[in-house]
């Protein structure tokens, strides 16, 4: 047994014959009404039809192509940023920061011995004691010379005065 | 802290590197009569280490202190005397420089100037002058900084 709705759902439709078609047009209430309901229902359904139809992708491969490649890249993502904060993590384990730290010496070694090395002509003369000038008096000892030596064994500066006055024994007197 | 490590240990390193500012040093200033004899006695100890180098270049096997000075040098500006019975050397500083101290250095026999001479002294570098010939041997000048 039909119930109205199924009934009225079927003549919209046109699906109802015969008896049955008869029967339920005499049970309506207002018959024109329901025409003009059922028209409206016709219209409706076929611009639905026609407007709602699925439109034919000129490029079909191309779209599914793109979404296959952006499915893929959404899903690898995650798992990319999860493995990076491992990886930022387990990057200063003890052993690399021992290795970073020898690498730091190795490199300031490195650096002192160019320096030092590039320094040392101009240093040794700094370590070394310099005469800057050395003058005897010219009337006491008329024919002195002075010389400079530098005895880099011991980095020991000689002053070497010649041609002083000589002193009898008695100067060593203390 | 580990990261922290591998900063701090090369900072140590230049740290240590750095070369430490001038603190008060001691100059000996000696009045040195340099001879050769049958029985030389000891070096001084303040000639020790200067031994060698006053032997080869001078030629002699004994050397014998006959005036000292010991000055703590603090601000570079001091000035001393070290003197024997007939000479004295008047050791004026002038300031420090690189390593060490400016000196003026007179050498008298009594009150006569026999020598001067403006000198840079590095704590690493001991002075030594030739001065004149007295009797068999010869006099000496020498400043160490100890």
């Amino acid at each position: 047994m039909k119930t109205f709705e199924e009934k009225w759902t079927a003549w919209l439709d046109d699906q109802l014959t015969g008896s049955e078609l008869s029967q339920f047009e005499a049970s309506l209430p207002d018959k024109a009404a329901a025409e003009a309901e059922k028209a409206g229902s016709k219209k409706l359904g076929e611009l639905l039809k026609r407007e709602l139809s699925a439109q034919p992708l000129a490029n079909e491969e191309f779209f599914s192509h793109q979404l296959r490649e952006r499915i893929i890249q959404e899903t690898r993502e995650p798992v990319r940023q999860s493995t990076g904060e491992t990886a930022t993590y387990r990057w200063w384990t003890v052993p690399r920061l021992l290795w970073v730290g020898a690498a730091s010496l190795a490199i300031f070694v490195v650096f002192t011995l160019g320096v030092m090395h590039e320094k040392n002509p101009a240093e040794e003369s700094q370590y070394l004691t310099q005469i800057l000038n050395a003058r005897v008096d010219p009337v006491v000892s008329p024919n002195a010379t002075v010389s400079i030596f530098e005895v880099k064994q011991d980095r020991v500066t000689v002053l070497w005065t010649e041609g002083l006055q000589s002193l009898p024994a008695d100067y060593a007197a203390k | 802290m580990h990261r922290s490590l591998a900063f701090i240990i090369p900072v140590v390193v230049v740290m240590s590197a750095l070369p430490a500012s001038h603190a008060a040093e001691t100059v000996w200033s000696g009045l040195v009569i340099a001879e050769n004899v049958a029985h030389p006695q000891p070096v001084p100890s303040e000639l020790k280490r200067i031994e060698g180098s006053l032997k080869r270049f001078f030629g002699y096997n004994q050397f014998k202190v006959i005036g000292q000075s010991q000055k703590v040098v603090r601000t570079g500006q001091e000035d001393w005397l070290a003197t024997s019975k007939y000479f004295g050397l008047h050791v004026d500083a002038r300031g420090e420089s690189k390593g060490g101290y400016v000196l003026n250095l007179k050498l008298y026999k009594e009150k006569e100037l026999l020598l001067e001479t403006e000198t840079k002294l590095s704590t690493h570098s001991p002075l030594v002058i030739k001065g004149p010939q007295v009797g068999g041997g010869q006099l000496l000048l020498v400043l160490v900084v100890q």
